[in-house]
């Protein structure tokens, strides 16, 4: 069972059993905190009845013009709750803000290709890999250097669905930012 | 002409050089004394350097300079001054100062505002925002009006005018609503705060039922809609509270909007108590809903689940079992639920808490239960060849097979541990374990945390303690093979890091902690697991390298989140700041932020050894922020997370908690912080010769450990007992009384804590080692230190005692140092076969039979994994006998060491060896090892 709610910063010292998963990075309290000033209806949480938390999904809205869009920039799901939906109910909610909230044309996230489970499940999602983008991730110790899917899903205000044709050739990380 | 002057300090400070940068600014201030930047820089670099009584005082002079702030280089230097000291109020004062001369500076008057409202000075916010909104007029700053008014009610004292202060928040938020039309909820949610303040739920209800521009947003904010239903639970109004749950959950599955559907369904049955076919009715259509719900596609466990949680409340509310017809039985249900979902891994923490709410005291639902968890594990057991989701099933009936057994007070350890060979099997012999399957290593932990409850239950006695010992490196055998199999499982390390410190075998701990790489936040919540261990296992270098990141932390902290409160502010995203000063508050006031500080300190100076290095540490030891009063210390939160180890009975059984269980040392509480916030305070007080200070802090160190019972070691007794016999010893001194009954009793303290050098095989046996001899040798080591510190002041105030101390603490050196050999002698030749010999010839039930079978026979693995556990135990010595000053050891014979012993602790040269003697007799030591 779960409740899908806005993370709160007192979340923080009780999200253990889903960050002490070593896929899942810990960030300076600035990150998140930053999240929470800026997009705080865009980071969300899923809690059990219990109260423990068993996934989060931070979110943001970028760009301009036809570039206007949704970004998710972690999703993660507590080793013991994987397998019951909670991926997909943590995007939808990105996804209904992005639609109906900011209007926004689509929704992209970066994902490893290496990480061919997180892969499959957003394609199931309805995204494609808009793009690979060169050296993405650095090397933190553990997991390699690696390029990065640039993946996407249109949203209704995309009408030709031009914001997932997919670009032939790969493209540098600066070539990802937005103002 | 001023930026050429002043280019050479900011240079400095770019580069992060800051006694740099002071050296330039006393430079400047050389040829032209009134140079007012070079003061403010000068104050800013002080604040840098820790200097904050004269930073404090330079940079308050400066401020009072009539005109010195229309100085940017002025201004900036003190405003970042203030800021380092923590000082808000001054910072305050140089944007006042400022706005003297630009009453009309916008920016300063934000400042202003950020400023207080970062360091919740409510006051000064309200009235920043006011001057703000009345000069500026811009909407922003009726909000932060508004916000200031909620904050002050909230957090300020003066209840008379809370009022007053709630009612014009609202009446301004309000009018700021219906006539600003604002296009995010955040206003609203500061509009519905202040409602919630005055408890005035219909008007909350009110604002979010209203058809206004916020209207869609509010429709589809899950947190809201949630609100609205708790509203309506809230005033009473529980038809319309199922009402709008079920408009909720027609569209969106939502857990806490079932449990608020619940309530107000239990609820409105008291209100139909005379009705008792409208009761049915509603349970009808309740049982109808969930069902309906349970039906669409990803919805079965929540609605599932709505069905069992509606009993549970319909049994607390004294309606079971006149109902269960209608809605089924409670124990019936639980079942349902557990044969719906068994195979995923969430099961069994979903229903967990039903188990335990169902049998209460009830011997005939724990009978029922047990009878059903017969039906089903028979055909779940594993036979080694299961897979997939029937293995998951396992795992699930295990985990309430240990609840049930814990909730019928299962005191027999054996019956714990008698069915685990088929789980280890699974767990560490099985495809799926070599695939990393999850559910293998569910399965590892399981047993042995089935193992360490056993332990537990038959050996916690002191007579028993040496098969504790073995019974728990049995079990850390199976959690290393589980973390070999599947090292990505964090429950098997947690474990496995706790039983490791338990048994003193730091080094181990250490390196499975490193892996799990805790950062950040992290260090506030499971720094506590090994913060602090070592420095009781005389392991005091690597607990150090541990604090300094999360010393770090906490620094940063202090600075980062009064950032983003600004931010919060800047933009608008109101309903954040609650949350931050909440945030900020528990982490500013934390617990375990004191402990690592305190641990912090401690280690830095222990790393001095018995060097004059110590002495002026402790000179240089700022302690006016440590000192801790019954107030500060009810202020502390405690953010430890003691939920992580994956326990498997609620919190409330505590006798089959194996987080408390598996505690090497008590977690540090009000007693530990107190303690050991006076004992640096005794040691500032003695080597700055301020005795009449001393007295009072001794005696208050005294009534501290007296009061402190069982919630600190004895351990650390020893060390705050200890330093009060040298406050005692150093009162004396200073007086020219005598100090011979201090000395002896002080050296007795220690030596009694040593390993006595007429040690034999028989005198030390592993059931002392880990739970007493190690500890006690690194709380020696530390009192030692102590006395030496002692011994440098005394010499240094030329008072008589020196000399007496100084002989006396070499005597006793030399017999300590002679133990410790005995000790390593003993160690090297005897402990290994010991644990062999053991483990290969069991007389009890908890580490032997299957266990120790699997361990040794069908597991090769295992047995290597254990060899490796010896090698820990007997690292654990050598690494304390480096961590006080190395200079105490004298060279030993080398045909009674190991050769990896020689390794791990190289001896010093005879040269140095003349130089330790010649240098020893005055404690002046030269420190001959790295």
């Amino acid at each position: 069972m779960s409740t899908i709610r806005r993370f709160r910063a007192m979340d923080m010292f009780q999200f253990n059993n889903i960050n002490l998963d070593k896929y899942t990075e810990t960030y300076g309290l600035d990150f998140y905190l930053s999240y929470l000033s800026s997009w705080p209806d865009l980071f969300n949480v899923a809690e059990s009845s219990s109260g423990s938390l068993m996934g989060y999904m931070m979110g943001k809205v970028e760009g301009k013009g036809e570039l206007w869009h949704g970004h998710v920039t972690a999703l993660t799901v507590a080793p013991e709750c994987r397998r019951l939906g909670l991926g997909r109910g943590l995007m939808q909610f990105l996804e209904d803000a992005s639609e109906n909230i900011y209007n926004c044309y689509f929704v992209d996230l970066f994902v490893r290709p290496s990480n061919k489970v997180a892969v499959k499940m957003y394609e199931d999602f309805g995204y494609i890999v808009y793009r690979q983008v060169l050296g993405y991730y650095m090397t933190d110790g553990v997991m390699p250097t690696e390029n990065a899917y640039d993946m996407r899903k249109a949203l209704s205000r995309d009408i030709y669905k031009k914001s997932v044709v997919p670009l032939k050739h790969p493209v540098n990380p600066e070539d990802t930012f937005f103002d | 002409m001023e930026q050429r002057q002043l280019r050479p300090i900011y240079d400095a400070l770019d580069i992060s050089n800051v006694g740099l940068a002071l050296q330039e600014c006393n430079k400047l201030l050389r040829k032209h004394p009134n140079h007012l930047s070079a003061k403010a820089l000068k104050a800013f670099a002080l604040s840098r350097l820790g200097e904050a009584d004269d930073a404090l005082s330079l940079g308050r002079s400066v401020l009072q300079t009539p005109g010195s702030v229309k100085n940017p280089n002025v201004e900036q230097a003190l405003v970042l001054a203030f800021r380092t000291l923590r000082k808000p109020e001054d910072e305050i004062s140089v944007y006042n100062a400022i706005l003297e001369h630009s009453p009309e500076n916008e920016s300063i008057h934000v400042k202003v505002f950020l400023a207080a409202a970062c360091n919740a000075l409510y006051n000064e916010q309200h009235k920043a925002a006011v001057d703000l909104n009345k000069l500026f007029k811009r909407s922003k700053y009726t909000w932060w009006i508004i916000i200031s008014l909620l904050l002050s009610t909230r957090f300020l004292d003066d209840t008379a005018s809370a009022q007053l202060h709630l009612a014009l928040a609202r009446k301004m938020a309000e009018k700021a609503l219906s006539e600003q039309r604002p296009s995010t909820t955040e206003h609203l949610r500061i509009m519905l705060a202040i409602s919630e303040e005055q408890r005035d739920y219909s008007a909350m209800l009110s604002a979010l039922s209203s058809d206004g521009p916020l209207a869609s947003q509010i429709s589809n904010d899950p947190d809201l809609i949630t609100l609205r239903i708790s509203l309506f639970v809230k005033t009473r109004d529980y038809a319309s509270a199922i009402n709008a749950a079920i408009r909720a959950l027609e569209v969106r599955d939502n857990w806490i909007d079932y449990k608020h559907y619940i309530d107000a369904v239990v609820a409105e049955l008291g209100q139909l108590a005379d009705k008792p076919a409208g009761q049915t009715t509603l349970l009808e259509t309740t049982r109808g809903n969930f069902e309906r719900w349970a039906q669409l596609r990803g919805r079965a466990r929540n609605a599932r689940l709505a069905s069992v949680e509606l009993t549970s409340k319909l049994q607390a509310a004294g309606y079971s079992p006149s109902f269960d017809s209608v809605v089924g039985s409670f124990g019936d249900l639980i079942w349902m639920y557990v044969d719906l979902f068994k195979d995923k891994a969430i099961c069994y923490s979903d229903i967990m808490q039903h188990f335990a709410r169902h049998v209460g005291d009830s011997a005939s639902a724990l009978d029922f239960h047990t009878a059903q968890l017969a039906q089903r594990i028979q055909l779940t057991h594993g036979d080694g060849a299961k897979q997939g989701q029937d293995v998951q099933s396992w795992v699930n009936m295990e985990k309430i097979r240990y609840l049930l057994q814990a909730m019928r007070n299962d005191s027999d350890a054996a019956s714990w541990v008698q069915d685990i060979s088929s789980m280890l099997e699974y767990g560490l012999d099985s495809k799926d374990a070599k695939a990393k399957h999850a559910a293998a290593s569910d399965m590892v932990l399981l047993a042995s945390q089935r193992l360490v409850l056993a332990a537990f239950l038959d050996y916690a006695t002191y007579q028993k303690r040496n098969k504790l010992f073995y019974a728990l490196f049995t079990a850390l055998c199976i959690l290393e093979e589980g973390i070999r199999l599947n090292a990505n499982n964090f429950l098997l390390k947690l474990y496995a890091v706790r039983l490791y410190l338990y048994l003193s075998c730091y080094e181990r701990a250490r390196g499975i902690y490193d892996s799990l790489n805790i950062k950040n936040i992290q260090y506030d919540t499971l720094g506590h697991f090994i913060i602090g261990q070592g420095l009781a296992l005389g392991c005091t270098t690597p607990d150090l390298e541990l604090c300094y990141p999360a010393v770090t932390f906490y620094d940063r902290a202090k600075s980062k989140i009064p950032h983003e409160m600004e931010s919060a502010y800047n933009k608008s995203t109101y309903s954040n700041i609650l949350d931050f000063i909440e945030f900020k508050d528990n982490l500013k006031h934390s617990v375990q932020c004191e402990h690592t500080y305190r641990c912090a300190l401690r280690l830095e100076i222990l790393e001095q050894g018995c060097s004059k290095g110590a002495e002026q540490a402790w000179n240089n030891t700022s302690v006016s922020s440590i000192n801790h009063t019954e107030e500060s210390l009810a202020r502390l939160h405690d953010n430890r997370d003691v939920n992580i180890m994956g326990l498997l009975t609620p919190l409330d059984m505590s006798k089959w908690n194996l987080e408390i269980l598996t505690r090497p040392t008590p977690l540090p509480n009000h007693a530990w912080i107190r303690t050991f916030s006076l004992t640096p305070q005794v040691m500032h007080c003695l080597v700055n010769a301020n005795a009449e200070l001393l007295e009072a802090k001794r005696k208050e160190l005294l009534v501290t450990i007296e009061d402190a019972g069982d919630s600190i070691t004895p351990h650390d007794k020893l060390v705050a007992r200890g330093l009060c016999v040298i406050a005692t010893l150093y009162i004396n001194a200073v007086d020219n009384k005598s100090t011979d009954e201090q000395v002896d009793e002080l050296v007795k303290m220690i030596e009694s804590n040593l390993p006595n050098e007429a040690l034999d095989d028989s005198a030390v046996d592993l059931d002392t080692l880990p739970f007493v001899t190690i500890r006690a040798m690194a709380a020696a080591t530390e009192l030692f230190i102590y006395a030496a510190t002692t011994k440098h002041a005394l010499a240094a105030q030329r008072l008589s005692a020196a000399k007496q101390m100084g002989f006396e603490l070499t005597q006793l050196r030399k017999r300590a140092l002679r133990g410790i050999t005995a000790l390593r002698s003993w160690l090297s030749k005897s402990v290994r076969d010991a644990i062999a010999e053991a483990l290969s010839s069991p007389e009890e039930p908890v580490h032997s039979g299957a266990i120790v079978e699997y361990v040794h026979r069908k597991h090769k693995g295992s047995v290597d994994v254990a060899d490796g556990v010896y090698n820990y135990a007997l690292m654990t010595v050598p690494e304390l006998l480096f961590s006080a000053d190395s200079s105490w050891f004298e060279p030993l014979p080398t045909d009674d060491i190991d050769v990896d012993l020689v390794h791990v602790m190289p001896l010093p040269d005879e040269e140095e060896h003349e130089i330790f003697e010649d240098t020893w007799g005055d404690l002046n030591k030269k420190k001959l090892l790295s």
